[in-house]
């Protein structure tokens, strides 16, 4: 048994399901909202008078937390294949897993956020903190509402039965929650690692970040 | 008048493929961190770190989203904007930079 979501089961003048394509336009336009953010915060980069900039990035802390976020990537994809082979068990323990793992993501986010401002970088401290926490702020509070989508969607499941409506349900908040991997993908490779490279303190985190 | 348009798409992967595409997107992110470390010339190192990143974007949106198998009017919906915005940035900072120079 295999559901196909993409053709919608009522005549549409696109040919497409309507709520996919919904999503899709969503996603487009989302595209552009995180595209501006990224660009402002490189437009920016090396202009800030005083404060902290890239020298205060703990690469290995943001590293865990892409790993974390690529790894939900997977678990929502592996509970979109369940559905679409009707095992709705296997949907919801990979969904909850997803869901753990984006309230995991979000949680070094928060570390990290509060560490920046121990360290004495808020958003009014300079230009680099104001784009950073910006635009890492909208990608957190992108992560949280998938979070919330995701149980939402687990909890709604214990009333389906399997099937292609419900199938399509899991394959929109998929669509979102790699959105979300995907912008952070950009933000780690782009602001996070080319950013950080070559500043003096890049080998290991801030001492402080582990209480010394 | 609705026309019926019969949308091109093949088969999703199957659990198997989409756990070989976590592995390679957790090698991709285990060596952009290791040319982190690396000394060299900046400029290849920063141009690796653009390629990986572009590699995984590619894999998530190409498998995981499933824009390689769906039909390919999703992919220009998606695709279309993320030109317009890769043009707008480069744009705007050229603009930036040869006017704050």
């Amino acid at each position: 048994m295999y559901f196909d979501t993409t053709v919608d089961a009522h005549r549409t003048s696109t040919g497409l399901n309507n709520r996919k394509l919904l999503i899709w336009a969503f996603l487009g336009s989302d595209v552009l909202f995180f595209g501006t953010l990224i660009a402002t915060h490189l437009l920016y980069r090396g202009r800030s008078l005083v404060g902290h900039t890239e020298d205060i990035f703990s690469i290995p802390v943001t590293s865990a937390s892409t790993f974390i976020l690529l790894m939900s990537s997977l678990a929502m994809v592996l509970a979109l294949s369940g559905i679409q082979r009707g095992n709705l068990q296997t949907m919801r323990f990979w969904i909850a897993i997803t869901a753990i793992f984006g309230s995991i993501f979000v949680g070094f986010q928060m570390f990290e956020f509060h560490e920046f401002v121990q360290e004495g970088l808020t958003p009014r401290t300079n230009l680099f903190g104001s784009t950073f926490f910006t635009m890492t702020g909208f990608h957190g509070a992108h992560v949280a509402i998938g979070v919330l989508w995701l149980w939402s969607i687990f909890f709604a499941s214990f009333r389906w039965s399997a099937g292609e409506r419900n199938s399509l349900n899991v394959e929109i908040v998929g669509l979102y929650w790699h959105f979300v991997d995907i912008v952070w993908v950009v933000i780690f490779g782009v602001v996070y690692l080319v950013g950080a490279y070559g500043a003096e303190d890049r080998i290991l985190p801030p001492v402080s970040w582990f209480g010394g | 008048m609705a026309t019926e348009h019969v949308a091109a798409h093949k088969e999703h992967p199957g659990p198997r493929q989409y756990v070989i595409i976590g592995v390679i997107l957790v090698v991709i992110t285990a060596i952009e961190v290791g040319l982190f470390y690396i000394q060299a010339t900046p400029a290849l190192i920063v141009w690796l770190l653009l390629a990986s990143s572009l590699a995984k974007f590619l894999l998530v949106a190409g498998f995981f989203m499933h824009l390689r198998f769906d039909d390919r009017r999703f992919a220009i919906l998606f695709f279309v904007p993320l030109l317009i915005m890769v043009a707008l940035a480069v744009a705007l900072m050229a603009m930036f930079f040869s006017l704050t120079r």
